[in-house]
């Protein structure tokens, strides 16, 4: 006996389109080529259902979006999703960006509503997988750079965002060496907000105690350049 | 009275019989019935079974006067398909080829009033009532004419199918070339030897046969449309979107698309006052907007047509008649409203779908049917505890290589784990870097 689909009552719980999408699993499940063609072949074996009722299903399922189009991601293609694009635009913009300014800054939708950290780390680990950023430590924090970038000036991006930072590798630039318990009082920030940053920017090299004496400091003439560099490009934006 | 029973007149009633059962089955299966154009192909489809009706009635009573009406049946039949081609393309029954067919109609009767303009002759080996002069001419004018508007129609039918009936499309395209574009050059040949005529008279039969079958298979065939419909948005007075659907891929999301429509009401406000209905000329389309008590519907489609118009009205109506209970509790949750698909299948359903532009081309599960390890969705879970979400990276899932959710688990395990380590000063570190981002 011929199975029967009225239009009409189609649905998503109608038994036969639940059987066809139980198809569709099956054929993703076995890691082949979901398409129509494969999916109308295997449902009209399998279920026996008239023609035009098995393409009024397949039709429901692509309105309804249940089918959908595309294949596997590539490099080329995850950008097609505008939020993880708007997130490889702004960390190619500021790099050296850290994971809790990216969910602020990006992750929000056009009416403001910030998105959650699942989302934000689902984009950005797709964005590493296929190469397009990579990650790197700065201390306690991880920061996100191009993938083009070399890991030392995203680090350098990363410290120089912060203004105090900018401050004291704009003084010790021009500079041979500066008593460490100085250059708060010459850059007009409090002490210990200044000696926070002093540790960090020691810890990452680019400023080392001199050899003579270790209360005084100097920028690390082997990343000298590329610091200037950075400077400059903070000036930019 | 002898009857003159030759093949020629078996020919004519089998293509007149074949075109009265096309005519009832152009009538019967289309869920729109009321659409201009097919009444008009429909009234062509007629004029031929009389046309070949007549045909065979003047040979087999060897009637000059039947053989006129016979020739002079090919005017409506022109006009008819002038007319039904004019309407699909353009909503309307005027063109230039009208004015010139209708003009030549005039000539046409005139000629088919004059003597001699057909002859009982013998050809073949049997009698038959030969057209000749001037109302030959015009006979093969009007056919060719009648014939290639056809064809026309055929070919952008085809073009427009959509996937899912491209196999009925090419049969139905098929029909359509065997009865107009061989049976025309049998018909031509004809004129040089007269046994061509059954040939052209067979390959019609048979290309009007297969045209029937299509159409059996497929009646969305007769109505489909030759322009694309992009999108349609419903979205409340206060500029919430409430329903969305497309016809085609788009890269624009819902949100800015509202924000488009709404940007366009407000300057168009003065126009269009509730139950209004506006069009817009885009540079590659047109949107049209109805604007109802309780909302704003917005349609994109590469042309304006009435018929377009008309079913956004409809669905207009419809909608508000269906979700009055939640439009009047001002609901905004996009989920309340998805039974409105129904509405898009009651009146789009001749719009073809232009999503999917190949039968081999991949597809994917939306996120909600993709079955996943249990552990995987329990983590998973976990962290995406919004539905919506949730589904949406499942989409993803599958389209991403197989070490990806491990990989993901241990990037948002390290980063939370970071987040949950950092020290007071750290945070405001933090925070003093991000405040330079501003």
């Amino acid at each position: 006996m011929k199975t029967q689909i009225k239009a009409k009552s189609l649905g998503l719980d109608h038994p036969s389109v639940k059987k066809v999408i139980g198809i569709a699993e099956e054929i993703m499940s076995q890691n082949k080529v979901l398409s129509i063609e494969t999916l109308y072949n295997r449902a009209k074996k399998r279920l026996k259902f008239p023609k035009n009722g098995l393409l009024s299903i397949i039709q429901l399922l692509l309105d309804k979006k249940i089918l959908i189009e595309g294949s596997k991601f590539s490099k080329g293609t995850i950008l097609k999703n505008q939020c993880r694009k708007r997130l490889y635009n702004f960390i190619m913009n500021y790099p050296g960006v850290h994971f809790s300014i990216l969910r602020k800054r990006v992750l929000c939708d056009d009416l403001g509503n910030v998105g959650s950290s699942g989302q934000l780390i689902w984009h950005l680990e797709m964005l590493l997988r296929f190469n397009s950023i990579k990650k790197t430590k700065v201390g306690n924090y991880t920061i996100f750079i191009p993938f083009d970038m070399d890991e030392e000036v995203g680090k350098q991006c990363f410290l120089i965002r912060d203004n105090i930072n900018k401050k004291i590798l704009n003084l010790l630039i021009n500079q041979n060496s500066i008593k460490k318990s100085d250059v708060y009082k010459l850059i007009n920030e409090k002490r210990e907000i200044v000696y926070y940053r002093l540790k960090n920017l020691m810890e990452q090299e680019l400023i080392l105690p001199l050899k003579e004496s270790d209360k005084e400091i100097l920028i690390n003439s082997a990343k000298r350049d590329s610091i200037l560099e950075v400077l400059e490009k903070s000036k930019d934006k | 009275m002898t009857l003159n029973w030759n093949i020629e007149v078996i020919f004519d009633f089998a293509i007149a019989f074949a075109g009265l059962i096309c005519t009832i089955i152009t009538y019967l299966p289309p869920k729109t019935q009321k659409i201009t154009s097919l009444n008009f192909i429909r009234l062509s489809i007629f004029g031929m079974f009389i046309f070949m009706f007549f045909d065979g009635l003047a040979f087999l009573f060897v009637n000059n006067f039947i053989a006129r009406l016979t020739g002079l049946m090919l005017i409506p039949t022109t006009l008819c398909i002038i007319i039904g081609v004019n309407y699909t393309i353009r909503e309307t029954y005027y063109s230039k080829g009208f004015v010139l067919v209708f003009g030549l109609s005039i000539l046409f009767l005139f000629v088919s009033l004059q003597p001699n303009a057909t002859i009982p002759s013998t050809e073949s080996g049997y009698l038959r009532i030969e057209w000749v002069g001037l109302f030959n001419i015009f006979g093969i004018l009007f056919t060719a004419i009648a014939v290639l508007y056809m064809f026309y129609w055929g070919i952008k039918t085809w073009l427009n199918a959509p996937i899912l009936i491209k196999k009925e499309a090419s049969l139905f395209f098929t029909g359509i070339s065997i009865t107009t574009i061989l049976g025309l050059v049998f018909y031509f040949m004809y004129l040089f030897e007269s046994f061509y005529i059954l040939i052209s008279n067979l390959l019609i039969l048979i290309g009007v046969i297969i045209f029937m079958v299509a159409i059996l298979k497929e009646p969305k065939l007769l109505y489909i449309l030759p322009f694309t419909v992009h999108r349609i948005l419903v979205k409340d007075r206060e500029g919430a979107p409430l329903y969305d659907h497309d016809w085609v891929e788009s890269n624009i999301t819902e949100t800015i698309f509202t924000g488009f429509l709404n940007a366009v009401q407000l300057m168009s406000q003065e126009v269009m006052d509730i139950g209004g209905l506006l069009d817009i000329n885009l540079e590659e389309g047109i949107l049209i907007m109805r604007e109802s008590k309780f909302v704003t519907v917005g349609l994109v489609a590469t042309k304006s047509s009435k018929l377009l118009r008309e079913s956004v009205i409809k669905f207009t109506r419809d909608f508000e008649e269906k979700f009055e209970r939640e439009l009047k509790k001002s609901i905004k949750d996009t989920s309340q409203y998805k039974d409105a698909y129904d509405l898009i299948v009651k009146h789009f359903s001749n719009f073809p779908y232009k999503i999917v532009k190949s039968k081999k081309q991949p597809l994917l599960l939306t996120g909600k049917y993709v079955k996943i390890p249990l552990e995987l969705e329990t983590k998973l879970r976990s962290v995406f505890t919004d539905e919506e979400e949730y589904e949406a990276i499942k989409t993803e899932l599958i389209k991403s290589p197989l070490s990806m959710p491990t990989e993901f688990i241990n990037l948002y395990n390290d980063l939370k784990h970071e987040i949950d380590q950092l020290s007071g000063e750290d945070v405001k570190y933090l925070n003093s870097n991000q405040s330079n981002e501003e």
